[in-house]
């Protein structure tokens, strides 16, 4: 591609998010009550300014991440071990597939009272509502995983006689990898949203769903929009790191960038 | 020829010989048998559950509540028509939101499957906003559109939007080129085109973008009643949490599943029938 022709790119890629912003802005010189809801931009940048400089953002930034990370190991490693269960053995798929599968349908933030009303409303609900998040996709996508694994892979192991072990290690593991790879970076998505949502939800605690829930209930859209511009750039930075870990553990697959 | 195909299955049957224990026990079984064995999880955890809360005491009525308790619950909510008053009112909002949301996608990605040019000018905008969970924009709309009905449509419809809007734009994109050519070669041209052409090709992708985005406007719709509603099975939850009601929180939990699990397979239904070529 050409200079001009790059910077032509550039330029068309912003032409809307900059009509967007003017319109917004416009909207927001039609009276008292316009201003209440589309606060000016300039507010705005002096709210992220505030909230930045008195660590605030920064600190519910890092427990918000802190919370998805958690949420992520822990349902991404019992996902990873029922998966590789549902996907090996055909006998527990048989038994525990179908109650796998309808539970994955009660709508997960839906659980959140149940939840709350058994867990108390704190941490460790958080935490369970979150990791649940991670689990579904990565138990799914493990046991894709798992089941696709090349017959005649497995049939070379069985003639060279390894063991179970083995097999495991050096064909199953392997062969599912990227599966299980494309399963982590949609659990990431999913303990994200889950993460802000159980922050929503639950007892106000550090954290940019809670930020977001003070800001709403003090009436400061401005804060709120630096709330959700926060999550935005946070749900991006770590989509980018898994992706760029996926690269560095499996470097012949490369992972749909979606 | 003959004789190699049959060493190779009598190495087969050997190998499956030597399978792990799990898959040699399996094929053991005759298929109906197979088939129940899906419902002994269900069972041993019912099992359990009875066992746990048979000698409940008062006490403990808010961890723990039996079947039974839950069963006399759903009869009193239903009876008193509470029940079909929350799903009714949940299910109207998926509705009307699902269908805007709907609309707005395949619209757009129509538009932007079919022209690159719209495709450059609006999609990092889209996808930008895309990657945002929708539950992080329920407080903006709030303070927006207050605690109404409308917060809850606009929030389903932003949900809606997206899944099918990328689904319509990949289907649209992805019409094999030589479809089209063969179309050209034959004259085939305007309404037949769009019969035989583009709609058996560009519909499945579409369908399975709805399937999609019903399930996650459904569970960011129960996530917003909860956050803010005077009806809807969210709020039935909720209400029943502050009261301490478990056997009410379980009757929605029953329920907002129920309705999940009705909506995915209806849609997985009406992609299957509109597949049934494939099969073929």
């Amino acid at each position: 591609m050409t200079v001009p022709a790059r910077i032509w790119t550039v330029v068309r890629s912003l032409l809307i998010p900059a009509a967007l912003l003017g319109t917004w802005e416009l909207l927001s010189r039609g009276g008292a009550a316009a201003t209440y809801a589309f606060v000016p931009l300039r507010q705005v940048a002096t709210a992220a300014r505030t909230a930045l400089s008195n660590g605030e953002l920064i600190g519910n930034l890092i427990a918000s991440a802190e919370h998805a990370c958690l949420g992520l190991v822990a349902g991404g490693l019992a996902g990873l071990l029922l998966g590789a269960c549902l996907g090996a053995s055909r006998i527990c798929d048989r038994i525990l597939g179908p109650l796998f599968h309808g539970l994955r349908q009660v709508p997960l933030l839906g659980l959140a009272p149940l939840i709350g009303l058994s867990f108390g409303n704190g941490a460790g609900a958080k935490l369970l509502v979150i990791a649940l998040a991670a689990f579904y996709p990565v138990a799914l996508a493990t046991a894709g995983g798992v089941r696709n694994v090349e017959r005649a892979h497995l049939e070379l192991g069985r003639a060279l006689t390894l063991d179970r072990r083995q097999v495991f290690r050096h064909i199953l593991l392997p062969a599912a990898a990227p599966a299980i790879a494309s399963g982590f970076l949609q659990a990431l998505a999913f303990a994200w949203l889950a993460t802000i949502g159980s922050e929503l939800l639950f007892t106000a605690s550090a954290g940019l769903g809670s930020f977001m829930q003070q800001a709403e209930a003090n009436g400061r859209m401005e804060m709120v929009i630096v709330g959700i511009t926060a999550i935005a750039l946070v749900g991006l930075a770590m989509n980018g790191l898994v992706i760029r870990a996926v690269h560095w553990l499996l470097p012949w697959h490369a992972v749909e960038q979606k | 020829m003959s004789l190699t195909h049959s060493t190779a299955i009598g190495a087969r049957t050997e190998l499956r010989a030597t399978a792990p224990d799990g898959v040699r026990a399996a094929r053991g079984f005759a298929p109906g048998v197979e088939r129940s064995l899906g419902w002994l999880a269900p069972l041993a955890l019912l099992t359990l559950w009875v066992a746990t809360t048979r000698h409940a005491s008062d006490g403990t009525a808010h961890v723990m509540v039996s079947p039974r308790e839950v069963l006399d619950a759903a009869r009193e909510l239903a009876g008193s028509g509470e029940l079909a008053a929350h799903v009714r009112a949940s299910m109207g909002r998926l509705a009307v939101g699902f269908a805007v949301g709907a609309s707005l996608g395949l619209a757009y990605g129509l538009v932007a499957g079919a022209f690159p040019a719209i495709r450059s000018l609006f999609g990092s905008t889209f996808h930008a906003i895309r990657q945002v969970p929708s539950i992080a924009f329920i407080p903006m709309l709030v303070l927006m559109f207050g605690v109404e009905e409308t917060f809850k449509i606009v929030i389903v419809a932003k949900s809606t939007f997206f899944p099918v809007a990328l689904a319509t734009a990949d289907g649209v994109r992805g019409v094999p080129r030589s479809f089209l050519d063969v179309a050209r070669a034959y004259r085939v041209r305007g309404l037949n085109l769009l019969r035989y052409i583009l709609l058996p090709a560009t519909v499945p992708p579409i369908v399975t973008g709805l399937r999609i985005a019903l399930g996650r406007s459904w569970m960011v719709l129960v996530a917003a009643e909860i956050l803010a509603a005077e009806s809807g099975l969210g709020q039935m939850m909720e209400r029943g949490r502050q009261m301490l009601r478990l056997d009410v929180v379980l009757v929605g939990v029953l329920f907002t599943g129920v309705a999940g699990l009705a909506l995915e397979e209806g849609m997985r239904l009406v992609e299957r029938r509109l597949q049934r070529w494939r099969r073929a």
